[in-house]
């Protein structure tokens, strides 16, 4: 479409034209182009980074299933608590030869649970 | 640990267990003749670590169980030949246990199978008879050093019946914790059977919380066969210790015990005589760099009678020992307080499961 703008015999320039305030028209357009060019690649560029940015993010910190309940600050040994691990105040499992667990009930009363297999 | 919640649709039936936290999943469900508890972090990893473990369990159970017909273990003793060619993991599982019995100065061996089965341990322990019969005498123990293993090969004096349960079950857990980790790449797993632990991963702040429970009354006292429960504030508080790696066992003379004729007995036989071990330890717990060792240890320790502290504290291993009165002795670093951190050494003190350098998946 640049030709639409090019001149042609015959043809005589209206006054003023040289002082005119905005660039002539296949520039402006050129110039246009180019300006949209550099943005959208600049956009792109930038959503690509902030997917990629995001996609890693969350590969590696998933968000837990639900809320953690465990409000321990402090663990054993003094040493610092991994706000992305768990803190486990009550026994998960019980050692105690063949199959022996034991609960805790209300007013600490133990409960322990046989397996005479 | 409240009771089971629902059930999770996988192969095998395992019970969700409430701990009264969601950050952490476990699950229960029977296996190896006892039960098996896992659990693991974050919880949405439950599923798969599950079903890693139940690929471990069953693989272990049909390789090694003594009370299965067809079991390849099983098998081995009824061919009637001495010369045999293992499966891999039947051969790792009877490695270990020679591992053991070297390591332990042959106080824990494999070769007590017959004479668990001449003390009426032949069966399923809910099968056999919790009275009756006659005391039995002294048996004839062949020896680990009566069996050669080379690789997959195995050769077994005919009429020998190898017993696993002193490495097996720690062996298990140790495979079935590695296999977990590998699908829970950025949590931590703890699995037990039995008693038996072993953890991988990492671990929750602080450590993996047990309970390593003190039993004092026979388990035979009560209704046999089955689950029960007894509310008894009186019975041995036991203690809460917190684990971060490697694994922990307990050996108890009392959990497992019948009667033949006036005489009590216990599954911890004393290779020396063939008989159940009559030391003065009823409980020991250990805690070492992986379970398969801790459980030798902790067996060896019932065995070994008054010279298992010494052992243990010369081998660096944390132990809880709980004598027939109660008195509890510990050793190795064993924290004294409650919710203390049992530090398992790093550094494997058992000897490689093979011979020639082999080095076995257990092995960590």
């Amino acid at each position: 479409m640049d030709q639409d703008y090019e001149e042609r015999p015959g043809w005589v320039r209206l006054p003023g034209y040289e002082e005119a305030p905005y660039p002539r028209g296949a520039s402006v357009r050129a110039d246009g182009a180019r300006r949209m060019r550099r943005a959208s690649n600049w956009t792109a560029a930038a959503l690509i980074a902030g997917v990629a940015a995001a996609t890693g993010y969350f590969a590696h910190h998933q968000p837990p299933a639900t809320a953690a309940t465990s409000t321990v600050t402090s663990v054993p040994g003094g040493t610092a608590v991994n706000p992305q691990k768990p803190t486990l105040n009550g026994p998960v499992a019980t050692s105690g030869g063949s199959g022996v667990t034991v609960t805790t009930g209300p007013g600490g009363v133990k409960t322990y649970h046989y397996r005479d297999n | 640990m409240a009771t089971a919640t629902r059930v999770l649709p996988a192969a095998h039936e395992w019970a969700v267990i409430d701990i009264g936290t969601a950050t952490v999943g476990v699950a229960e469900r029977d296996a190896l003749g006892t039960s098996a508890r896992v659990a693991a972090w974050p919880p949405y990893y439950l599923a798969r670590v599950l079903a890693a473990v139940d690929a471990e369990l069953a693989r272990l159970d049909k390789e090694a169980s003594r009370f299965r017909n067809d079991s390849e273990i099983s098998a081995v003793h009824g061919s009637g030949v001495e010369s045999h060619l293992l499966s891999e993991g039947l051969a790792e599982a009877i490695a270990v246990a020679l591992a053991a019995a070297e390591w332990t100065g042959g106080l824990v061996d494999p070769t007590v199978g017959g004479a668990l089965e001449a003390l009426g341990y032949d069966r399923d322990f809910a099968a056999i008879p919790k009275g009756g019969g006659v005391p039995p005498g002294p048996s004839h123990v062949p020896g680990w050093r009566s069996v050669r293993l080379d690789g997959r090969r195995l050769r077994l004096a005919a009429g020998s019946r190898l017993d696993l349960g002193a490495t097996a079950k720690g062996l298990g857990a140790d495979r079935a914790a590695s296999a977990a980790a590998e699908v829970s790449s950025d949590g931590g797993v703890l699995v037990s059977l039995g008693g038996d632990i072993a953890v991988a991963g990492e671990a929750p702040n602080g450590g993996w919380p047990l309970l390593i429970a003190d039993e004092q009354e026979p388990a035979s006292r009560a209704p046999a066969g089955g689950h029960h429960a007894v509310r008894d504030a009186r019975r041995g508080a036991g203690q809460m210790v917190r684990l971060a790696a490697g694994g922990l066992a307990t050996s108890s003379i009392v959990c497992r015990q019948w009667r033949r004729g006036d005489r009590m007995l216990h599954h911890i036989v004393d290779p020396r005589t063939g008989l159940p071990a009559a030391g003065p330890w009823r409980t020991v717990s250990v805690a070492a760099a992986n379970c398969a060792e801790a459980n030798a240890a902790s067996t060896a320790a019932i065995v070994a009678g008054d010279q298992a502290a010494a052992w243990l504290a010369g081998q660096g291993l944390p132990a809880r020992l709980v004598a027939r009165d109660g008195t509890v002795q510990l050793v190795g670093g064993w924290p004294a307080t409650d919710g203390g951190l049992v530090e398992a050494p790093a550094a494997r003190r058992m000897p490689p499961g093979l011979r020639g350098g082999r080095h076995m998946r257990w092995a960590r």
